[in-house]
């Protein structure tokens, strides 16, 4: 590979960037580590290259740029002007098979109130960034957690159900499992305390506490664990077979963007399901993706499809590489700056990486050749 | 003389205790060098060095391909050797179970899965992540994504682990257990599905190590008499 030739490219995402109004920002790539396993739990902990401070703290060399970026933008202003940001640098994550020291480089818009416009937005600028490194007729997997948390609401689902569910979405062969367990094996708790109400096992579990010299302080309340005892019965009686057949059907759903939503609202009539709004907005971002001149038949919609970090909730995308990972990963993250900042303040967010090691790759005519 | 197999054996507790007499019982008496000295040798062996090391510490050695074999438990071989060693004989002692643990008063919980409700609900209720107290990391986070619980924090434990929920450093813990009462004299119990591995202590082969076709030999021989003795 030549580094020449690498550093023109470099240099023409960045003007791609900047030209779409995203200001060009450098960041520290040494962060504490509980930054990045804060949000995004102990899995990422096993990828993060860690170190120590002086005092002991755990730092990490940064695994990704959504959140540095995000935490800049916290830090440099209120939290909900809208900002849109673009960066490129190293990025360091255990990769099995891969470089462990990698380029990202990729844009994150904060603020935009108008969500539709800003998604179509961002797909339309990371076709842009892989029409720059020669990438042929990507197909591009799409998907909307959104659409999956409003079938959930709309079925006859007991609430701890609709939480284990929408949990797993995003891991397609888990949720299958617990579909699966509809009307079928039920979990009954094995304590003398089945069937008493939420005071009498909470002053059971307060004894607990006191007997066994454990206390609450910090962790699970007396309160909480009665609270949740008592909601277990509703667990054990699964999930309902209509509800069953519904999720079933929906997370089958693929295909075109149109074709899709057809299959969607079909699906909604057939179970009477209110997803009218979800729908709704489905149907406006295509048409907003039409609006940007992205080409309908590149896009694959897949209604399983989402990411397991509960800060993205709705659109997601992601250009697959015939060998690894994505090529170009990225969505909206509505919840990050909740998950960081003090638990209040949403900030809109939606953006993209793009993994120039991979990119450069599969961007390139013959491998190898120039 | 061809470089010499290394064997490691444990230099504590009960663990040396019982490896010895199992060496002794397979005629292969084990002779330590000088006076606090961590080396040491098979009597009827010329070609065996002993290096005497924690189990923990004999574990990591043969993940990392510095010694050829040992005795150490399944658990440590699990924990910081993973795909690079053979187990090659169950010895009968050191009989243990990495299990999950979580507070007695923890009623709702008796499986992985009201584990993973707990965790995944334990934030925006807390303001933290759920924390697993434990010396396992890398085989809780093994368990832990099998089971698809992805919200919560390891808090690495260097003493006493059973501990750490009664003293705040964590609200649940993975560790050894052989009878439970240690679990339950701090308040604990272990989960229904939460039995992580059967550990007991083994002969151990390094795969991360080149082995010449003497120290192979002497290998074998050394597992065939541990074989005839356990």
């Amino acid at each position: 590979m030549s580094d020449k030739a690498t550093g023109n490219k470099a240099g023409a995402l960045r003007a791609l960037f900047t030209g779409a109004g995203h200001k060009f920002i450098e960041l520290p790539i040494v962060y504490p580590a509980r930054v990045f396993v804060e949000l995004a739990g102990e899995d990422l902990r096993r990828q993060l290259y860690l170190t120590s401070a002086d005092g002991g703290e755990e730092l990490a060399l940064r695994p990704d740029f959504t959140i540095p970026v995000t935490l800049h933008h916290l830090a440099s202003g209120i939290a909900t002007r809208k900002a849109g940001y673009s960066y490129l640098g190293p990025v360091f994550r255990l990769r099995p098979g891969e470089s462990a020291e990698f380029i990202q480089a990729g844009v994150e818009s904060l603020g935009r109130r108008d969500a539709t416009a800003a998604d179509a937005d961002m797909l339309k600028l990371a076709f842009d960034a892989a029409a720059l490194f020669g990438v042929k007729k990507p197909k591009v997997r799409i998907g909307d957690s959104a659409l999956f948390a409003a079938l959930l609401n709309s079925l006859d689902l007991s609430p701890p159900w609709r939480e284990r569910l929408a949990r797993a979405f995003g891991d397609t062969p888990r949720l299958k499992k617990f579909i699966a367990s509809a009307n079928g094996k039920s979990e009954p708790p094995h304590s003398e305390l089945v069937g008493a109400d939420v005071a009498t096992v909470r002053a059971a579990i307060g004894e607990r506490f006191a007997t066994t010299g454990l206390g609450e302080a910090g962790g699970r309340t007396a309160e909480e664990i009665a609270a949740r005892f008592v909601a277990k019965a509703e667990l054990a009686r699964g999930i309902p077979k209509r509800a069953a057949g519904a999720l079933t059907a929906f997370l089958k759903i693929a295909g075109t963007p149109e074709k899709s939503l057809a299959a969607l609202r079909t699906l909604a009539k057939r179970e009477q399901l209110d997803l009218d709004d979800a729908l709704a907005a489905f149907a406006r971002r295509i048409a907003a993706f039409d609006a940007h001149g992205i080409d309908a038949d590149a896009l694959a919609f897949a209604a399983d499809f989402g990411r397991r970090l509960d800060y993205y909730t709705g659109f997601v995308f992601e250009f697959p590489s015939p060998r690894n990972g994505p090529l170009i990963g990225g969505g909206r993250y509505d919840s990050m700056t909740a998950h960081i900042g003090d638990g209040k303040v949403a900030v809109p967010a939606v953006g993209f990486s793009v993994w120039l090691d991979r990119i450069e790759i599969a961007g390139k005519p013959r491998a190898g050749k120039r | 003389m061809s470089a010499p197999l290394i064997l490691a054996v444990p230099s504590k507790g009960r663990l040396q205790d019982d490896a010895a007499a199992v060496f002794a019982r397979a005629g292969l008496p084990l002779v330590s060098g000088a006076t606090r000295s961590y080396r040491g040798r098979v009597e009827s062996l010329a070609n065996v060095e002993v290096a005497y090391l924690s189990a923990p510490e004999i574990a990591r050695e043969i993940g990392a391909g510095s010694v050829h074999a040992g005795i150490t438990g399944a658990d440590q071989v699990a924990e910081s050797a993973e795909g690079r060693a053979t187990l090659s004989l169950a010895l009968g002692f050191g009989r243990c179970d990495v299990v999950v643990a979580v507070p007695e008063p923890w009623v709702d919980v008796e499986t992985m899965e009201d584990l993973d409700d707990v965790a995944a609900s334990f934030r925006p209720r807390h303001g933290r992540r759920l924390t697993v107290a434990t010396k396992y990391i890398n085989v809780t986070r093994r368990f832990f994504a099998g089971h698809g619980i992805a919200d919560y924090r390891i808090v690495e434990s260097l003493g006493a682990t059973e501990g750490a929920p009664a003293s705040g450093a964590a609200d649940l813990i993975v560790d050894i257990t052989s009878t439970g009462a240690t679990l339950h004299a701090n308040g604990l119990k272990t989960l229904a599905d939460g039995l992580i591995l059967s550990s007991e202590a083994h002969l151990v082969a390094s795969k991360a190590i080149p082995w010449s076709a003497a120290q192979k030999k002497t290998y074998a021989a050394i597992l065939a008499k541990l074989k005839a003795a356990v």
